[in-house]
């Protein structure tokens, strides 16, 4: 330990509990002030600057000045966060308020916005403005952030060429649907991870075939014997998304959704200028708890697959959940509407991928007509194997054959009005 | 040379200063007990080293600071020492408990208490006791399906800490006797909190044993005291529950040396060849300890006795026999006494073996406690 340089450059002086003894600790990091608004205009020409996914940046559309993010991305090594009694006291309380009053700092103009709202833009000067609501040290902010990557403008494509993707929708839904305009919204997820530690016990049957004499003849039969077994199972389980909001269908967000989070970088407010964002309003405890569903389940899986067999009974387990740890994130996401035939449809489009989810009209008449066209070979030719049949020909194989041809018309045609129920209610 | 009253300064008591010439240990004797055989060896009897002889390096004008006080009792003493004698085959004749606990004598042993000012800079990582909420679910096919439990740990959040300590450090114990290692581990620690401020009146008639080990010696045996003490007090100064990695360069000024007396009751007992085997137990505790040989002269007049009964037999096996001639019945008689001579003949090598495999034992036990 070196006595030239004390205390060390970036170590400040903490209150100790023993006279004669200093304590220094290392300076924390300094986190910019917490300006509850920000406000984002251009510093050449004053106009109003916005995030641009082309370029990955800050942009003027006026000048074309330019402002890249300040961070890297880190990806999945983004920090994690454990569950301290604290902070799941704090998660559980919420934000406190329904409803905040906004002072726009451009025009001086009153507005008030949904505490649920991360962005907001100026109705009477059209300035971009991100409110923070929670101070940078706080954990239950957003930390980190998925930029967008796909464009609003191509957003259209996508959709036209999805509308236009499927033989059960109208034939005109392409050309017809009028889409309105894609809003880009950074909507909130919680990320989990764990490592769960299980121990299971089970009756795992297995098959025995065995012989046996009855009635003056040997005959065989299968028996099945169960085992008791038993074992231990380690699940490492990373990244698990989970929606942070309830105001999205949760299936079209289950369907657009990117595990993917390779891309995460630390939160700026600049990511989020121009577009909208909401903060979460599924509490941590609640996604948590949808989580530790789906890993408790995942862990019962691979106990099963442990087990010499599947076929088991009686099973039993115990499991420990270990080294939990949960992430604030924002991912981008575009939504909107389209109209057709007099109703309006949603369609939300993943910002990062471009995968695409939302619901389309299914065309029930040609659906029917082509589950008839189905199932009309098999019943033509059942009808024939039977006529054939009374008349004393070889009937019983035709008839098989339609028969045959019907269960596998009546199996595609279940799938299909499936998928169009599907696509209707979406 | 010193002066004369050094010890009544130091001591506050009149103590006489002797020496054991078979073991070269210096002691403090209370009047009245001379003769006095020599508590560590018992070789020989002390002697008192006259004012005018005492040589320079002698560390009896170190003044005691604290003392354990005797606490074990004459029951307990009494017992421990049955207990001991008790568990000897073939013991010697010397190792009685009455004999023992007859040369019974109190003794202190000294330890070195170092008093110093420490400045230094520290450098450690602290920790600081969080809780975190956790989960422990179960599932049972015949019981509803999942049951879900909270609970809560406990962690530990480890922060990098350093500083400066300006302290002084009070009684941090040294070594004050080159066997003091050794005793330690045949007796046991004693604990310093026991400790009470020295007094005349509580030697009540213990001999003490002097130092052999000076200040400059024991030194660096107190320096990793010195550096749990002030770990544990960086701790408490950075507000932490727990410590680790703790570094430090210190620098040390005001050194005061004093003592601590522990208690020991000594005792001896002549094993065959005629040398006294110490016996030492522990003050507090009543932890005895010492060699325990087995006497091989008792262990041969054992078997001389077996092989005579053993002749004996013989003998009369052999009349048996001869009489059997005349009276044939006989003979069986005379070959049970053969076999009967024959397999206590065999037994009389037995107590030798027995003294001589536990004497071995003892010797290879002595041997590994001493490293």
């Amino acid at each position: 330990m070196g006595t030239d340089l004390f205390p060390p450059i970036n170590f400040i002086p903490v209150p100790s509990a023993v006279e004669g003894i200093e304590v220094y600790q290392p300076a924390p990091v300094k986190l910019p002030a917490h300006r509850e608004v920000v406000q984002f205009n251009c510093p050449q020409c004053g106009a109003n600057t916005a995030y641009s996914a082309a370029d990955s940046g800050l942009t003027c559309t006026n000048c074309g000045f330019y402002e890249p993010p300040e961070h890297a991305v880190v990806g999945i090594q983004a920090q994690r966060f454990e569950f301290t009694v604290d902070t799941v006291q704090r998660a559980a309380q919420g934000w406190g308020e329904a409803r905040k009053e906004l002072q726009c700092q451009s025009c001086g103009a009153y507005t008030t916005i949904s505490t649920d709202s991360l962005t907001h833009t100026c109705i009477f000067c059209g300035s971009n403005q991100v409110i923070q609501h929670a101070a940078p040290q706080d954990v239950l902010r957003p930390r980190f952030i998925v930029p967008f990557k796909i464009e609003a403008e191509a957003c259209h494509d996508i959709a036209r060429q999805w509308l236009g993707q499927s033989w059960m929708t109208p034939r005109s839904l392409r050309r017809v649907a009028t889409i309105a305009r894609f809003t880009g919204i950074y909507l909130p997820f919680w990320t989990f991870e764990t490592v769960t530690k299980a121990h299971w016990q089970a009756e795992v049957g297995h098959n025995q075939t065995e012989r046996y004499y009855e009635n003056g003849e040997w005959r065989t039969r299968t028996k099945t014997v169960w085992q008791w077994e038993s074992g231990r199972v380690t699940v490492p389980i990373k990244d698990l998304v989970i929606a942070g909001t309830n105001r999205v269908s949760p299936l079209l967000l289950t369907q657009v959704k990117n595990d993917n989070l390779a891309e995460l970088a630390p939160y700026e407010p600049k990511y989020l200028a121009g577009l909208q964002a909401q903060t979460y309003d599924i509490p941590l405890e609640t996604a948590w708890e949808q989580a530790r569903h789906l890993m408790r389940e995942q862990t019962r899986r691979a106990c099963y697959d442990q087990a010499s067999n599947s076929k088991i009974r009686n099973f039993h387990m115990n499991l420990d959940f270990d080294q939990e740890g949960w992430r604030y994130i924002l991912l981008p996401m575009y939504l909107t509407t389209y109209q057709f035939d007099n109703q309006r449809f949603q369609v939300m489009i993943n910002g990062q991928t471009g995968a695409i989810a939302g619901q389309r009209p299914v065309d029930w008449t040609v659906l029917w007509l082509a589950v008839a066209a189905l199932l009309a070979p098999g019943l033509t030719v059942g009808v024939l194997g039977f006529l054939t049949l009374m008349l004393g020909g070889l009937g019983f194989p035709i008839a098989i054959f339609g028969f045959i041809l019907v269960v596998i018309g009546l199996i595609i045609s279940f799938n299909w009005v499936n998928k169009a129920m599907r696509m209707d209610d979406a | 040379m010193l002066e004369p009253d050094v010890i009544t300064t130091a001591w506050h008591a009149n103590l006489t200063l002797t020496l054991c010439e078979a073991c070269d240990s210096h002691y403090l004797l209370p009047p009245g007990l001379f003769p006095f055989k020599c508590p560590t060896c018992f070789e020989a009897d002390l002697i008192e080293i006259e004012a005018e002889r005492q040589p320079n390096d002698l560390l009896h004008h170190y003044a005691p600071e604290l003392l354990i006080p005797f606490t074990v009792s004459q029951q307990e003493l009494t017992a421990r020492i049955q207990q001991f004698t008790g568990r000897i085959w073939f013991a010697p004749s010397d190792l009685k408990p009455n004999t023992l606990l007859n040369r019974l004598q109190r003794l202190y042993l000294p330890m070195w208490l170092v008093d110093s000012g420490v400045e230094a800079l520290w450098q450690a990582e602290v920790g600081f006791n969080y809780e975190v909420v956790s989960h422990r679910d179960q599932f049972d096919q015949n019981d509803g399906g999942w049951h879900s439990q909270q609970v809560t740990e406990q962690r530990i959040r480890w922060e990098p800490r350093l500083g400066r300590l300006n302290r002084t450090y009070h009684n941090m114990p040294a070594p004050a006797l080159e066997q003091h290692t050794q005793i330690m581990q045949q007796l046991g620690q004693y604990h310093l909190t026991e400790a009470v401020p020295f007094q005349a009146q509580a030697l009540d008639q213990a001999v003490i044993h002097l130092p052999d080990r000076p200040p400059t010696d024991a030194w660096p045996d107190t320096i990793p005291a010195f550096h749990a003490a002030a770990a544990e007090e960086c701790r408490q100064a950075s507000r932490a529950d727990h410590l680790r990695g703790y570094r430090w360069t210190s620098d040390y000024r005001d050194q005061q040396w004093t003592l601590l007396l522990l208690p020991v009751c000594a005792t001896y007992y002549v094993d065959d060849e005629g040398r006294p085997q110490p016996i030492m137990i522990h003050g507090r505790t009543g932890r005895l300890s010492g060699p325990t040989r087995a006497s091989m002269k008792r262990a041969r007049t054992t078997a001389l006795i077996i092989v005579a009964v053993a002749a004996a037999l013989f003998i009369l096996s052999l009349i048996l026999g001869g009489i059997s001639f005349m009276a044939p019945p006989l003979l069986i008689l005379a070959g049970i006494s053969l076999l009967g001579a024959l397999i206590i003949g065999m037994l009389a090598i037995t107590p030798i073996i027995v003294v001589w495999q536990y004497n071995r034992n003892q010797s290879n036990r002595g041997e590994r406690e001493a490293q």
